[in-house]
């Protein structure tokens, strides 16, 4: 069923994809396409978000009210349902991101050593 | 809650949510084709690897849906359509198990009703907790001799037990000091009485109905406002008040059609016009919620009416209220807030203790002197629940065993059934069904059962209170317990049968979905063959076995008792012929018939009543022989008799009855009064008070009430008649006086029981006696209309009642308990075709199939037995008040509960055996 993927590419952590639309809402309004395409491209092509957990993970966040959905006309014209981030959202995303960063310091403390002898 | 919303909300719109989901998904689809595009692919190229990169488009919808949670709903819908397909696919399985758990919830909720009703309910008026009921507790003492207790005249109950007595009554003098002394813990305190039937006229027409006495307090204490017009107050309630009475709802919506016309009317009651004031609430039945009166008079309107009720108070008019050794107010007050109970007992008892202490006149008396004491009054009066709350608890006992039996049934059923489904199972949890979904399915289903049999039992409970109701009046007037389905009973039943439905669901649902996947998959017979059960390994099944076959013996010994207490009842040999007697009561005097000519009338409609055709012979006394129950001092050559009863007769008494006479002549028409005074004796009276001499003409002395100017009645016997039962058919018969009434002084003369001895049916003759009463005089009410036989059958109404119930409930759990056994063989049988089928094709006989099968029954049924019959032994002394001379473990009883239980086990037992020998040996060897 999954498509072969790229050597480079690197598998989303589990609970990270939440983390990843809310940032990626935070400027503004974007439809799903755009925000998976967005997340590819920031991450330099490294992670690739799939459809289907795409969506729903879009319709989990807008069950929990941290996002909001509407149809509105995309720039090519078409109809297209837009999401944007709920003051709720932004308070999840603010302490998702601080968890995060302590996570990532943390492994980073306690992988960096290996790092060292390995090179 | 907002989640719940929610998801409502989105099920609502879940139409429009696929739409959106579909256009969603296909505009992705749309701008990674363009995308593809834009870098350089061909169209159809694009829109392919578009595709592709999406992945399964149903998938992630049916991702998204479940986010929608909607799912839950769908998935239980898909189970009960399941279940219900699946129930009506099994539609003997759906039956047995319904109807048996249904026929436990229905027995249940209708003896709950009862209790509820009885026990539990509280007085319809505001803040009932805070009433009491006023008693006083003494020594036991004798009633012989020189007074002994300062209740020398009494009207009301009192009960003895093994240490001693308690009464609600109270002299009226008591009732005065007490309301004094009460105010600082009570906020009031008011008297009742209950005047029995009274005759009240209402536009000339006659009709008896309940009254009740009440005190000026009894409406405001109890705070109950009345549906039209105003309360008896303490105004009415004095000498020489304007006589008024208050009517209930009901009487007044059928005599004047409503409550508001009601007010103001006149009407007469024991022929002394009265004034109706209001109307009580519909739902006030007074105190006792064993007698619901009609009419509330004011309590010192008793010397108007009671004159014709035979209340003590006929012979003490004024002094009624003034004696202070003649007991029979009842007293209920309501606490003051924040008072209990303890302290307004103590504040009470001591000037009740200083008052009764000024009314003793000797040291007997002052020796043992009633003590006060409160009771809660919440409930009202207690002669109900004295009368049927040990019945009652006993019932619930046997409903509860029987509901559990029928459980044990279901699941058993289930159990049986769950192994049947085993590969199904197997193939859901293969297919990928997660376990906790199937559990939920299996839960569904049972949950359903029990649904469909709360259901069903509801309506039999219904039925059955219907039943039950009129098993416990058996035709008595006026009777006023009536239990309806309310919300406790109904939440108690739908706790039950939802438990009943988890309880039973549960554990078949965790063993079908066991995850033994594999070998059920593979080969069923290898697994069940492989595990043949022995007897050693018990199983569930068999547990569950015994234990309704040894419930059900508890219930067929009880029933036996029960039936054999009845038997022995009705053998009790009664002295007079109980067959085509027609009995009815008339009371001239309440009717307002003038006290001198009621004897006149007596004799008068005696005679008329002798001439229809078909009647052989008319008498009359005082009540019928099983419920008379009047004692006098009675004299004989100057010494008191011990024990004796008396009963005032008409002539042909005993040709009526069929009485043989032993010596002597019967009272006849000649007896009048102006002659000599007469008496007939029972045989047992000569024997133990007039000695070995002739006893016709030896005379008998009556003292108390009936002496005339201090000097007693004289009455000459003139026969001696052969003992005949006389008050009720338990306990020792007395010896008995028959007296002629009409040589008795004329307040004697009240309510009176003919006795017709008819030579068809006596029922027919009932409009004929009732046509002649109205001729004779309209104003007088015929009432308890029935056969001697029924008269009888009355006074041991529970022993019919507990008789009939207890068959009915042993039955039933007997005949549960064989279907639960007829499942189990029949689910061996299934088990062990193959096994069967082998020892066939090896040579086993048919008779040695069957034997291999029963034998299994045989060892169940006696493990059940075993264990029933210790139970049975060992409980069944709760019950040894209910039962008469029999003794609790009464051998023949067991013994045949014990038989009857071990025959329908081989019965049920017998069917799935004679399948298995039938098995076609071939058949069932392809089959393996």
């Amino acid at each position: 069923m999954t498509p072969p993927k790229a050597p480079s590419r690197v598998d989303l952590l589990r609970g990270t994809l939440d983390l990843l639309i809310l940032r990626t809402l935070l400027p503004g309004p974007s439809h799903g396409h755009a925000i998976a395409k967005h997340i590819q491209r920031t991450s330099e092509e490294l992670l690739q978000v799939e459809t289907g957990s795409l969506y729903p993970a879009l319709y989990r966040l807008e069950a929990k009210g941290w996002i909001a959905a509407s149809w509105e006309l995309s720039d090519k014209g078409k109809r297209a349902r837009y999401y944007r981030i709920t003051q709720k959202g932004r308070k999840q995303l603010a302490a998702e991101q601080s968890k995060w960063t302590a996570f990532v310091r943390a492994m980073g403390l306690l992988l960096k050593p290996a790092d060292e002898d390995a090179s | 809650m907002s989640s719940l919303f929610r998801k409502v909300q989105w099920w609502l719109q879940r139409r429009r949510r696929e739409d959106d989901l579909q256009e969603e998904l296909q505009f992705h689809l749309a701008a990674e084709r363009d995308e593809r595009e834009a870098g350089g692919l061909r169209a159809d190229d694009a829109a392919r690897a578009a595709r592709r990169d999406l992945g399964n488009a149903a998938l992630v919808r049916e991702e998204a849906r479940t986010l929608w949670s909607w799912m839950l709903v769908e998935q239980l819908a898909q189970d009960v359509r399941y279940g219900l397909r699946g129930m009506l696919k099994h539609r003997m399985f759906t039956a047995l198990a319904a109807l048996s758990l249904a026929l436990g919830i229905g027995a249940n909720t209708a003896i709950f009703s009862f209790m509820d009703a009885i026990l539990l309910r509280s007085l319809p008026v505001s803040d009932p907790a805070s009433l009491v009921v006023v008693k006083w507790r003494s020594r036991p003492y004798q009633n012989q001799g020189p007074s002994q207790f300062v209740m020398r005249g009494a009207d009301g109950r009192t009960y003895r037990d093994a240490s001693g007595i308690t009464a609600g009554i109270f002299p009226f003098p008591a009732f005065e000091l007490l309301r004094e002394a009460s105010a600082p813990v009570l906020s009031s305190l008011f008297a009742h009485k209950s005047a029995g039937s009274v005759n009240v006229i209402v536009r000339g027409e006659a009709e008896l109905v309940r009254g009740e006495f009440v005190s000026g307090g009894f409406f405001p204490g109890l705070a109950v406002v009345p549906a039209a017009g105003r309360p008896i107050v303490a105004d009415d309630d004095r000498a020489g008040a304007p006589p008024v009475a208050v009517l209930s709802l009901g009487y007044s919506q059928r005599r004047f059609g409503d409550p508001a016309s009601a007010v103001g009317q006149p009407v007469l009651i024991n022929n002394v016009p009265f004034t109706v004031v209001g109307v009580a609430p519909a739902e006030f039945f007074g105190v006792d919620p064993s007698a619901a009166p009609q009419v509330y008079l004011p309590m010192r309107s008793t010397n108007l009416v009671a004159e014709q009720l035979g209340l003590l108070a006929l012979k003490l008019g004024d002094r009624a209220f003034t004696g202070e050794n003649y007991y029979w107010a009842e007293i209920m007050g309501r606490l003051k807030p924040g008072v209990d109970l303890a302290t307004a007992e103590t504040a009470l008892a001591a000037p009740f203790a200083r008052w009764v202490a000024t009314t003793a006149t000797n040291d007997r008396e002052r020796d043992n002197l009633p003590a006060l004491r409160l009771d809660e009054g919440a409930a009202g009066l207690d002669s109900l629940r004295r009368q049927y709350s040990k019945p009652l608890y006993v019932l619930l006992t046997m409903v509860g065993l029987i509901l559990a039996i029928a459980c044990a049934n279901t699941a058993n059923l289930l159990l049986a059934r769950s192994a049947a489904r085993a590969r199904e199972m197997a193939v859901r949890l293969s297919l990928g069904a997660g376990r906790w979904r199937v559990v939920r399915q299996l839960l569904t289903e049972s949950v359903l059962l029990a649904t469909l049999s709360g259901a069903l039992g509801i309506i039999i409970a219904i039925v059955g209170m219907r039943v039950l109701t009129q098993l416990l009046a058996n035709g008595q007037e006026g009777f006023t317990l009536h239990a309806e389905l309310n919300w406790h009973v109904l939440l108690v039943t739908l706790a039950l049968s939802v438990a009943c439905g988890m309880l039973f669901g549960l554990a078949p649902a965790l063993q079908a979905t066991r995850p033994a996947l594999m070998p059920r998959l593979r080969d069923r017979s290898v697994t069940e063959s492989g595990t043949r059960p022995r007897l050693v390994r018990v199983s569930l099944t068999q547990v569950l076995v015994v234990a309704q076959i040894a419930t059900s013996l508890v219930l067929l010994v009880a029933a036996g008792l029960f039936v054999r207490t009845l038997t022995n009842l009705q053998s009790i040999s009664l002295g007079f012929n109980r067959d085509n007697v027609l009995l009815f009561e008339v009371n001239a005097p309440q009717a307002g018939y003038p006290q001198a000519r009621v004897a006149d009338f007596y004799a008068d409609l005696r005679r008329r009543l002798g001439e229809v055709p078909g009647v052989r012979d008319v008498t009359l006394s005082h009540a019928s022989l099983i419920r008379a129950g009047r004692s006098h001092p009675i004299m004989v050559d100057g010494r008191p008799t011990q024990g004796t009863r008396v009963l005032w007769t008409g002539p042909q008494f005993f040709t009526t009855m069929q009485i043989e006479i032993v010596r002597g002549r019967e009272i006849v028409e000649g007896d009048r009064h102006g002659t000599l005074p007469v008496a007939v004796v029972s045989d047992l009276f000569a024997r133990t008070n007039l000695g070995d001499g002739d006893p016709i003409g030896r005379h008998i002395a009556i003292g108390g009430s009936l002496s005339i100017g201090g000097a007693p009645l004289v009455l000459e016997v003139v026969g001696v008649a052969a003992n005949a039962r006389y008050g009720g058919l338990k306990g020792e018969n007395p010896p008995v006086v028959y007296v002629s009434y009409a040589h008795l002084p004329s307040t004697q003369h009240r309510q009176m029981t003919y006795a017709m001895r008819t030579e068809s049916d006596p029922l027919r003759y009932v409009s004929a006696v009732r046509q002649i009463v109205h001729a004779a005089d309209g104003r007088v009410a015929i009432t308890n209309v029935k056969t001697q036989a029924f008269d009888i059958d009355q006074t041991i109404n529970q022993e019919i009642v507990f008789a009939r119930l207890c068959s009915a409930f042993a039955i039933l759990a007997l005949t549960i308990a064989c279907v639960g056994l007829y499942a189990t063989m029949a689910y061996a049988v299934a088990r062990r075709t193959g096994e069967i089928g082998l020892r066939l094709a090896l040579g086993a006989g048919r008779g040695a199939v069957i034997w291999m099968m029963l034998r299994d029954v045989c060892v169940l049924a006696a493990v059940g037995l075993a264990i029933g019959g210790s139970a049975a032994l060992a409980s069944s002394r709760f019950i040894e008040s209910l039962l008469f001379e029999t003794k609790p473990n009464d051998p023949r009883a067991v013994a045949f509960a014990a038989v009857i239980l071990l025959a329908s086990a081989l019965v049920a037992g017998y069917g799935p055996a004679r399948r298995a020998s039938c098995v076609d040996p071939l058949t069932a060897l392809r089959h393996e």
